[in-house]
């Protein structure tokens, strides 16, 4: 595995490399299976550094994202995918919600 | 329609202020819905052959079929058949029975692809894109072979703004601008091409009855206390806490609801980021430019999204910059499967993307409120302790889907009663 995995400028999150997911799917599978102690760690860490990490994203177009970009794109995807987890539902999953590995993305 | 100053709906509904949609379609009635039509074998059955068999049904979007020999196969089996949907080399989409004329195999086993011909796995029997019998193998041992008589069987096709649509109605009574008539005029110029060049969709086969899913996503009366969680200042307000629509209009089958959005909504911290990026379905701050009349068409300040329901079981909720589909396909009386889908104009930037994708988290998470529902109350109907169920003003969309469907099962006209309705609204105006 390469030493630096991120962009140098966002080297304090290499700890969250673990949820630099391409898929939804992915993604929400983490969350589901992840303690809300670690998605609100994971959150706030990444909200903290959105602003920044997005400029420096804007940089590039979506095709053409360079590895260590692409892996700090994906965390910005699993902030989205946390979000409700933190923002709305306090606990992972949906409260009184459907079976969500039965609701089966089609899409990546 | 009255609204308070600041686009609020008046809270009109009820005894004092006069029963709002009631009052705009009182030939639907006040009376309650049977509980049996969600559980009755005989009721499905009527159902499958006098709705499902008879009417456009919504397969999908062209986006997924964009160049010649492009298909995908769509199981039907509330119509028992499966078809399968292809770009031809004419550029037209076409549909077949996916059903070999030899012995009556399936033709494609797969849900989709890109192919030249479409060739039986049993005996080799190929087909062109436009369904012509093109080879038999070992030919000359059939007797008497007329193969320009033996192409698949198709099945009527057409399309509306991208949607593909099919009847297996051999003769259909109508065309696909006739049934969808004026609710799709009113949505025409809505740039459902370009918000489609990404979708995200899901789905599931739920253990309920269509109709249990249907309704649960045609009325808002829910929102404040299924969604009080996931959207809790989105639909509703200090002085709308019931999230009154703002609008309702009906045709003889489909039906309109314009949904009223909260200028209470406060963004949570990633909402807001989503926002500064990119289009989400529930925004506060839109612009009514280019919207086509049938798109909040009472051009409220006050407006979130209209819901769209395609009789008998698709919804086209259209938003600002955004839109979504619901597709319920019935298995059988208590099996459907269940598909949403959230439509976008492709991302190019990496911001742009990370709204979509919060955009698509937000929308999975609500509908998972709504799914629970679904088996939830399936499993309580079979019970077959309560017959009957009461609806509320807001609840407008299920009677009168309820009370087509009734119709149709007893064969009279869906459009007796409507136009009855009309005159006698005119005279009430």
């Amino acid at each position: 595995m390469p030493e630096t995995r991120l962009p140098e400028q966002f080297r304090d999150l290499e700890q969250w490399i673990g949820w630099s997911l391409e898929t939804e799917g992915e993604r929400s599978d983490r969350r589901q299976a992840s303690a809300m102690e670690d998605i609100t760690a994971f959150y706030e860490a990444m909200l903290a550094r959105m602003d920044e990490a997005l400029s420096y994203l804007e940089q590039f177009s979506l095709e053409e994202l360079p590895d260590d970009a692409r892996r700090l794109f994906y965390l910005t995807l699993s902030l989205a995918e946390v979000a409700p987890a933190v923002e709305q539902f306090g606990q992972p999953s949906v409260v009184d919600g459907y079976d969500i590995k039965r609701f089966v993305a089609t899409h990546r | 329609m009255s609204a308070t100053p600041n686009g609020t709906p008046a809270n009109g509904n009820g005894a004092a202020g006069g029963y709002k949609w009631h009052n705009k379609y009182p030939h639907l009635g006040t009376g309650p819905v049977s509980a049996d039509v969600f559980t009755s074998q005989e009721q499905f059955e009527l159902e499958r052959e006098r709705i499902f068999k008879k009417v456009w049904l919504n397969v999908g979007r062209v986006e997924r079929i964009p160049n010649p020999g492009d298909y995908f196969v769509q199981d039907l089996a509330v119509c028992n058949t499966s078809v399968i949907v292809v770009r031809g080399k004419d550029g037209a989409v076409h549909a077949f029975h996916n059903m070999c004329s030899h012995r009556g195999n399936k033709i494609a086993w797969d849900q989709g692809g890109t192919c030249q011909n479409f060739t039986c796995k049993f005996h080799g029997w190929s087909y062109g894109l436009d369904g012509k019998l093109k080879f038999v193998p070992d030919e000359e041992s059939f007797f008497d072979l007329k193969k320009e008589t033996l192409g698949l069987t198709r099945v009527a096709v057409d399309v509306w703004e991208g949607f593909i649509f099919i009847n297996v109605d051999p003769n259909p009574t109508e065309t696909l601008p006739e049934y969808l008539g004026d609710l799709a005029t009113g949505l025409e110029g809505y740039p459902f091409g370009e918000f489609s060049t990404t979708s995200t969709s899901w789905t599931s086969e739920v253990n309920a009855n269509w109709k249990v899913i249907k309704d649960a996503f045609q009325e808002v009366y829910h929102i404040a206390f299924l969604h009080k969680r996931s959207i809790p200042d989105s639909f509703t307000s200090k002085d709308n806490p019931y999230a009154h629509s703002l609008d309702v209009t009906l045709y003889p089958r489909h039906g309109s609801m314009s949904l009223f959005g909260s200028a209470d909504y406060k963004p949570s911290p990633v909402a807001k980021l989503a926002a500064q990026h990119g289009e989400i379905v529930i925004r506060s701050d839109f612009s009514m430019d280019g919207l086509p009349a049938g798109v909040n068409p009472l051009r409220s300040e006050a407006w979130s999204l209209d819901l769209n329901v395609i009789f008998p079981a698709f919804f086209v909720d259209v938003s600002q910059g955004s839109y979504f589909t619901h597709q319920f396909m019935p298995i059988g009386v208590d099996k459907t499967l269940w598909t949403s889908t959230q439509y976008y104009t492709r991302a190019t930037t990496p911001g742009r993307r990370f709204s979509q994708e919060y955009g698509n988290v937000i929308f999975r998470d609500i509908i998972m409120e709504d799914g629970r529902t679904f088996e939830e109350t399936q499993s309580m109907l079979s019970s077959g302790a309560k017959k009957e169920f009461y609806l509320h003003d807001e609840e407008i969309l299920v009677r009168h889907s309820h009370h087509v469907i009734d119709q149709m099962l007893k064969g009279q006209p869906v459009d007796a009663a409507f136009a009855a309705n009309g005159k006698e609204a005119a005279s009430h105006a």
